[in-house]
């Protein structure tokens, strides 16, 4: 009876497991397995082993794309993080339908198709676009900034885009924060400062944590906005796996260069969960 | 550190939540603001503590006005109803929070921080977390949370109402000697009357955002301003007067149209245009035999309940029925349909106005 009992909830997740085993476990082992076969102009040589693909990584060009991806990513991530915990704090505190209001604003970007966004940001970003003619009319720069066909550009369009990521769990976490917590803070002798470092931040870490992440791991798949704002010369690692799979199509070096993408991805996110967990204790410690 | 308010008042949109209160509470003296919910006791504390801003009136701590100095600088320490400890901080960080925000060397935040545990008998759990904390224990890390920093005054926002009853009552006691040991101003908040009238040296019975009464338990027990403080702090039975007049230097009147009842001596002027008198049920004798109160009448019991140590008699005098409480011991012969005497002492009425 017992034991009859403890089988139903494999039950319940077993259809979700069986999506995931057929329609992703199972296809990423197959890009694994592809990596290590040489490629050969008739297609993939099944019969036989090798390190090769890995070894043609190792050109600069791709650390390059690697390199551009990952800086562009942790930019927006951490902009993101900035901007986002101050505007949490703020929606989370107005009454329930402007917070309503506000989070449909900051969700909007979403609700856009990504291609559209990026035209619309051509419009804004480019040499006689919005911003440019604005920045020159108040006098603010002489001559047009690149904004388009660069990192700038990416990165601007890339923060609005994914900036829910971060700000919806956090405006959770911090709705269901009691109050009585910061008043005791401050009533301690708390100063706001500190009452955010000691008290709000790291009760609220693990869900800013791991918006963070999902955030992160969206600027380095991102591939749309990049594409069209970045430019081929600003080559990202979606684009590279885009144009080694779809146009070269040669999979074996794909599947290295997405077995590499997919441990450097989650290399860098282990790093920063940890870092983020010693930089609170560290000022919680010494505030 | 005495604690002055002046005419403070709160609205929160149209709703006036404390409306022009005015108190003082002297240095080491323990005070209650008791009241219903909704009273506007707890907006009153937490005005106290500058967790709202006031919207009229002034704070004043130790002669200093506070009114406007945000609530980190205030240096006074607040109890909460849930306790608000940190979950994410042990029983000895949280204790150490205060301390650390006002930059105690490490050696003294030790130091004071075993002292403050060992003053609530918690020192061997330091190490523990919240959590893995029973309600009982988590209130004693509050108060040595509030205590550790030497605050001017101490704030409990209804302490004791998530606490279950054989631990209210011991905390209370233990609260209440803390503070007489200490020596420090506290001001609490409670709906509860035996909590209040137990802990406190005073009390301000609040309804509505305004002050009703202020006042010592036994005055505001015996003394009541007005209906409202009266059926708050006890049970009450009450009679509408009629007819009041002056005979041989005695007031008399009629009550309930139907009885003539003495009423109480009262100073000049007290009492004149009173127009209901009301008895506690322990202030009413009921009896098989003669009693000698000089309000006394034929009636008949209703209803006799044993409550332990006492028992309510319910009697009717003609229509008026009246509720009686008494040692049990001397309500033992008496049951439903007994015909007994009924009375008071005219100096245990209390007169009040309408409303």
């Amino acid at each position: 009876m017992l034991d009859r009992r403890a089988g139903v909830p494999w039950l319940f997740v077993a259809p979700l497991v069986l999506v995931m085993v057929v329609g992703f476990v199972w296809p990423l082992l197959q890009v694994l397995v592809n990596s290590l076969h040489p490629n050969t102009p008739q297609g993939i040589d099944a019969a036989h082993w090798t390190l090769g693909n890995y070894a043609r990584l190792a050109d600069p060009f791709y650390g390059e794309v690697l390199v551009r991806t990952l800086r562009i990513s942790v930019i927006v991530t951490a902009i993101t993080g900035v901007l986002a915990y101050p505007v949490a704090l703020f929606v989370s505190r107005l009454p329930p339908r402007a917070q309503s209001l506000f989070l449909l604003a900051y969700i909007s970007p979403w609700l856009i198709n990504t291609v559209v966004k990026a035209l619309g940001w051509t419009l804004l970003l480019r040499t006689n676009g919005v911003v440019n003619t604005l920045l020159r009319g108040l006098d603010v720069i002489a001559s047009p900034l690149k904004l388009l066909i660069s990192e700038t550009g990416v990165i601007i369009a890339l923060v609005p885009g994914h900036f829910m990521f971060v700000l919806l769990p956090l405006w959770v976490a911090l709705s269901g924060l009691d109050p009585a917590l910061s008043w005791a803070a401050g009533t301690l002798g708390a100063r706001p400062s500190a009452v955010f470092w000691r008290v709000l931040l790291p009760m609220t870490l693990p869900p800013f944590v791991a918006g963070l992440v999902i955030n992160f791991i969206m600027n380095m798949t991102a591939f749309a906005i990049p594409m069209l704002l970045g430019g081929a010369r600003n080559m990202v690692a979606s684009m590279l796996a885009y144009q080694v799979n779809l146009v070269s199509l040669d999979w074996p070096l794909g599947g290295a260069l997405a077995v590499a993408l997919v441990a450097f991805t989650l290399t860098v996110v282990w790093a920063g969960q940890r870092g983020a967990v010693l930089l609170v204790s560290g000022r919680g410690a010494r505030a | 550190m005495s604690l002055e308010l002046v005419d403070v008042a709160k609205t929160f949109g149209t709703v006036h939540a404390v409306d022009g209160v005015s108190l003082s509470v002297a240095s080491g003296e323990f005070f209650t603001l008791l009241g219903p919910s909704g009273c506007g006791k707890t907006t009153l504390l937490r005005l106290i503590a500058g967790i709202h801003p006031v919207t009229a009136g002034r704070v004043m701590l130790n002669g200093r006005d506070i009114t406007h100095s945000p609530m980190h600088t205030r240096n006074l320490a607040m109890v909460f109803q849930n306790y608000a400890l940190f979950p994410h901080l042990n029983v000895f960080d949280n204790v150490a929070f205060g301390l650390r925000s006002r930059r105690v060397a490490r050696d003294e935040i030790r130091t004071r921080v075993r002292e403050a545990l060992a003053l609530v008998k918690l020192e061997a759990l330091a190490e523990r977390l919240p959590a893995q904390l029973s309600g009982g224990q988590q209130q004693r890390v509050a108060v040595a949370r509030a205590l550790v920093v030497r605050p001017d005054l101490l704030l409990f926002d209804e302490p004791l109402s998530n606490l279950d009853a054989r631990l209210r009552d011991e905390m209370r006691f233990e609260i209440r000697d803390l503070q007489r040991r200490i020596g420090i101003t506290t001001v609490l908040v409670t709906h509860d009357i035996e909590e209040a009238f137990t802990m406190s040296d005073r009390m301000a019975v609040m309804q509505g955002g305004k002050i009703m009464q202020i006042g010592r338990a036994s005055e505001i027990y015996r003394s009541p301003a007005n209906r409202f403080v009266a059926n708050f702090v006890g049970p009450i039975n009450e009679l509408a007067l009629s007819d009041i007049e002056t005979v041989g230097g005695r007031r008399r009147a009629r009550a309930a149209a139907q009885l003539v009842v003495w009423l109480p001596n009262a100073e000049e002027g007290f009492g004149r245009n009173a127009q209901s008198l009301l008895l506690r049920p322990e202030s009413l004798r009921v009896s098989a035999g003669k009693i000698e109160t000089e309000n006394r009448y034929a009636g008949e019991i209703e209803d006799v309940i044993y409550l332990g140590a006492t028992s309510e008699c319910r009697v009717k005098i003609g229509e008026v029925r009246l509720s009686a409480v008494m040692p049990s011991a001397a309500a033992a012969g008496l049951g439903p349909g007994e015909r007994v005497s009924v009375g008071w002492n005219a100096q245990d009425g209390v007169l009040v106005d309408a409303g």
